[in-house]
């Protein structure tokens, strides 16, 4: 099993999301992050006075997927979270050694 | 003067003959006294009849005086005005002229008061005019106390009920009696504290007679039945009263001055006086005392009651008591449900809560009024849009006025959502609970904000009307007893309550709009790709104004915080911060860009509802090369207003409009063709006037039409207090500092200088330039601590630069200044030099040291 965690647009987690369900992907946690990459923040300018946003509003999203469907996966997030615009985010992968259902104690995988 | 004389009111004069000379009559009648007196009965009846005698005599002395040239009365105060003068009392008299003293009036005066004096009586005068009450003598309690009393003697009856109306106020009333409290305390605290005086003073030991009056006054001033409902009978009350006043009368008789402690020396003499029987005069002194003590305490058991039980009035029919708030008369409160609100104000006002029994009284009668009874005229409606500032304590009052009921008898629309539920996954409350909320969310923005929304807070004070966005949060959600978009249905739910209100239509069209787009900025922040310009160029069209980007992000943030306590992230603030600030942008620096294009959908609206002294092509040529927001800025019928007011607009003209708007604000609106330094001596006139401008627009077309909006605040009240002169002189100041017929820095030298020696920077002064987000003008944005003549000496400064001002916005929070200036140089950007030079010498005079007040300074040392 892989653990799926993308970094994305906050605008993009509806697509991101309507994606994964496309493939029968149900299980799914949305965190709201703040960070940057690439993007390093902006400035802004209010009234004449300038300030650094550096650290930018993004959505971390979380999946847990099989092996077998984990490429797919990874593509329809890239597809539905793309803008071509730096700042589009990231999405990275992590084998998962075990993983327990709380409610039963019972080894899942 | 014989007995069955005693009582009249009339002339001192015999019966059936001459009048009787003065001076016999005030001998006639302190025989009487005296006799009545030595026979133990001189108490309230008498002294009652001693006192009608004195008004005789003043009355005579009165008419015999020459007239006055103007009406005049002649009222009695303190305890003659009770009617309660002893026989070596002062006599306090009020002597009130309609109007300023003349001559003539002093020679009245003057023939009035010498006589008096000559009789060997002692006057208290005081000499007043009817606008001497507009103000309340603070700094002379017991002038305040004794005016209580009031009675008119002699001369004009209606001066004294002008007088009447102008004194008795609310605020006067709690002023006094807060007034009392304190010289009560410093009395008794001079006796101890304790009624029981082995030689009391009748009148100002702690249970003597003032206790007495004050009991009787207070209750008068606050609550009348209050001595019905007391520890003490009336009838008892009163008749301490004679007891002491009899026992007085005896002490002044004797001691042939105004003498009034029961001294042992003197108690023998009284208690014989007063009959007490026994065979030892220590029998007899010991009987008084009793007595004396008897009364004594009822008196100060009496006041104690009525100290701790009145309501201090704080309004018509509304005091606060140590339980709240309350109606002074709830069987009259019951039948005015407009005055209710008052009571949930006073609330807010004093920082206390509405008393269980009025709530009670509420309660047991709201249902018998519809929502039109509520508010049955425009200063009830108006009152409700007070009402609902945001100020600390609403939200607990609105919460106090749903639960008795009020809420939903005054906006039965909210039935619909009392105690409703709505499951979903975010959703922590009812509706009509998470709606009361956002209010408070919004008054903690307005009052305590919390640590991090600052920059939300900030924008509460730069509101012109946030008592709007109350409505509109109270409305926001109504329409959710419907399933589904429940965002219009709310917006036709408040059209009902607004028709009732009678709201300006643009009160009307902010609060529709507002609800209308309630979620609206929620979906762009959290879903739309707010790096896109697209996406924020056409949530600023959709805004229009900063007012309105204002009303709906702060709408917005206060309406997720209502969602429940997690819901509003530090991270879904900093998107809506940031769209925020990309709108504000768009609106302030880039519109000059959007000019208003004719075949424009909104256009043909305003051209369809013309009237009918309105042609489409004056219409449309006024509008040619205004900015597109100008449409969003003014309302229908300013925009009608604005063209006429550019009718016939020449060269040297320059037309003027000068309305008055809520709250002391006025909107001045100018129209004329453009020249140098217009902009600044439109400011420099307004601040000549010692006005304060609040906010404004000022647009100039490429033909050269310029239209200047300004609200400002008429700090010394120049035109309310000339309403039939001052506009006119105004304008004619204007158009003469503008044709260059008169000087305006002449005119603001001395107010301005005063201005700048005074004034203690509290912000440092901000001056930005921006060549990027326009592409016609450079953005010229100036932050400072807001000042009288801010605005003339900026845009002097500018002109002086050789750069014309085409556009600018005008802003305040608080007293800081947010101005924006869309500027160009010879019709193009201004370049990186001109820019340099221009911020120097801004900021040289933001700093305090211009050339205005250098000028001002060698002008003093010259």
């Amino acid at each position: 099993m892989k653990l799926i965690k993308s970094i994305v647009r906050p605008n993009k987690v509806d697509e991101v999301r309507d994606a994964l369900s496309k493939l029968g992907i149900s299980g799914i946690t949305v965190t709201e992050v703040r960070g940057h990459g690439k993007q390093k923040g902006h400035t802004a300018v209010y009234r004449g006075k300038e300030y650094n946003v550096n650290l930018l509003p993004k959505m971390e999203l979380e999946v847990v997927v099989e092996d077998n469907v984990a490429e797919d996966v990874i593509k329809a997030i890239i597809q539905a979270a793309r803008t071509g615009e730096i700042g589009d985010g990231r999405v990275f992968v992590i084998p998962i050694e075990q993983s327990y259902r709380i409610r039963t104690g019972e080894l899942a995988v | 003067m014989s007995d069955s004389q005693a009582g009249t009111s009339g002339a001192a004069s015999a019966p059936g003959g001459p009048a009787v000379p003065p001076a016999a009559a005030f001998d006639a009648a302190r025989h009487e006294f005296r006799e009545t007196a030595n026979a133990g009965l001189a108490g309230r009846a008498a002294l009652g009849r001693y006192a009608e005698r004195v008004d005789a005599i003043i009355r005579q002395l009165f008419t015999a005086a020459l007239p006055a040239a103007q009406p005049v009365s002649a009222i009695a105060l303190g305890g003659y005005g009770r009617r309660q003068l002893c026989l070596y009392s002062d006599i306090d008299l009020l002597v009130l002229f309609e109007g300023p003293m003349q001559p003539r009036d002093e020679e009245f005066l003057r023939g009035f008061l010498n006589p008096l004096w000559d009789l060997g009586v002692v006057v208290g005068q005081q000499v007043r005019e009817l606008a001497d009450f507009d103000t309340l003598e603070v700094d002379n309690p017991e002038y305040l106390l004794a005016l209580v009393d009031a009675r008119p003697i002699a001369g004009d009856r209606s001066l004294f009920e002008r007088f009447l109306t102008a004194f008795h106020t609310p605020a006067a009333h709690a002023h006094i009696v807060a007034s009392l409290t304190d010289l009560m305390a410093t009395r008794h605290a001079r006796f101890n504290d304790t009624v029981y005086q082995l030689e009391p003073d009748v009148k100002e030991s702690p249970g003597g007679l003032r206790d007495l009056t004050a009991a009787r006054t207070i209750a008068a001033l606050t609550d009348p039945s209050l001595l019905t409902r007391g520890p003490v009978d009336v009838a008892r009350l009163d008749e301490a009263e004679d007891h002491l006043l009899r026992i007085r009368a005896v002490l002044h008789v004797e001691a042939r001055r105004n003498h009034n402690v029961l001294t042992y020396e003197l108690q023998e003499k009284t208690a014989e006086r007063l009959g007490y029987p026994g065979a030892h005069a220590r029998q007899r002194v010991e009987r008084m005392m009793s007595d004396y003590f008897r009364h004594a305490r009822t008196a100060n058991r009496s006041l104690a009651w009525v100290h701790t039980a009145a309501p201090i009035p704080v309004g018509s029919n509304i005091g606060r008591s140590e339980r709240g708030i309350r109606f002074i008369d709830p069987v009259k409160a019951a039948q005015q449900p407009e005055t209710w609100l008052r009571l949930f104000d006073a609330a807010i006002e004093h920082e206390s809560v509405v008393s269980d029994a009025a709530l009670a009284t509420i309660r047991q009668n709201a249902s018998r009024y519809g929502a039109e009874d509520f508010f049955p005229h425009a200063k009830a409606r108006n009152e409700l849009l007070q009402f609902l500032r945001p100020r600390a304590g609403l939200y607990t009052q609105l919460s106090e006025m749903h639960e008795c009921g009020l809420l939903t008898q005054m906006f039965p629309e909210f039935e619909a959502i009392s105690w409703r539920v709505v499951r979903d996954f975010y959703h922590k409350y009812t509706v009509d609970e998470h709606t009361l909320l956002t209010i408070r969310n919004f008054e903690r923005l307005a009052t305590a904000c919390p640590a991090g929304r600052e920059r939300f807070g900030s924008l509460v004070h730069e509101l012109a009307h946030p008592e709007l966005l109350v409505l509109s949060l109270l409305f926001h959600d109504v329409g959710k007893w419907r399933e589904d978009d429940h965002a219009s249905e709310s917006v036709r739910m408040a059209d009902q309550m607004m028709t009732r209100l009678r709201l300006a239509p643009e009160q009307r069209e902010t609060v529709q709009f507002l609800i209308k787009n309630h979620l609206r900025m929620s979906r762009v922040a959290f879903h739309r790709d707010t790096e896109d310009p697209e996406i924020v160029r056409q949530f600023a069209a959709l805004l229009g104004i900063e007012e309105r980007l204002k009303l709906l992000c702060l709408m917005t943030v206060v309406d997720i915080e209502a969602v429940s306590p997690e819901t509003l992230t530090p991270w879904k603030e900093e998107l809506l911060w940031r769209l925020y600030v990309d709108t504000y942008n768009e609106l302030t620096l880039s519109y000059a860009d959007e000019l208003i294009d004719q075949r424009q959908s909104n256009l043909s609206e305003l051209l369809e509802n013309r009237p009918d002294d309105l042609t489409e092509v004056a219409i449309t040529g006024f509008l040619e090369g205004l900015p597109q927001r100008y449409l969003q800025l003014a309302g229908r019928d300013a925009i009608y207003a604005h063209v006429r007011l550019s009718r016939n607009i020449a060269r040297d003209d320059v037309h003027v409009k000068l309305e008055p708007k809520a709250e002391g604000n006025w909107e001045l609106t100018v129209v004329s063709l453009d020249r140098p330094y217009l902009f600044s001596n439109v400011c420099g006139v307004i601040s000549s006037f010692g006005m304060d401008i609040l906010r404004g627009h000022a647009m100039t077309t490429p033909g050269g039409m310029v239209l200047d909006m300004f609200q400002f605040v008429d700090r010394e009240r120049y035109l309310e207090l000339n309403p039939d002169e001052g506009p006119e002189r105004f304008a004619e100041v204007l158009r003469g500092v503008i044709g260059g017929r008169q000087d305006v820095t002449e005119r603001l030298r001395r107010r301005e200088a005063g201005v700048l020696h005074r004034a203690v920077a509290r912000h440092t002064p901000m001056v930005h330039f921006d060549n990027q987000s326009s592409r016609r003008y450079t953005i010229l944005e100036i932050n400072a601590d807001d000042a009288l003549g801010l605005l003339y000496r900026i845009s002097r400064i500018i002109s002086k630069n050789g750069c014309d001002v085409d556009l600018v916005l005008i802003s305040t929070e608080g007293r800081k200044a947010i101005d924006v200036f869309h500027i160009t140089r010879a019709g193009a950007k201004l370049s990186s030099d001109t820019q340099q030079a221009l911020r120097a010498d801004l900021l040289r005079m933001l700093g305090g040291s211009d050339e205005a007040d250098q000028e001002y300074r060698s002008a003093q040392q010259g």
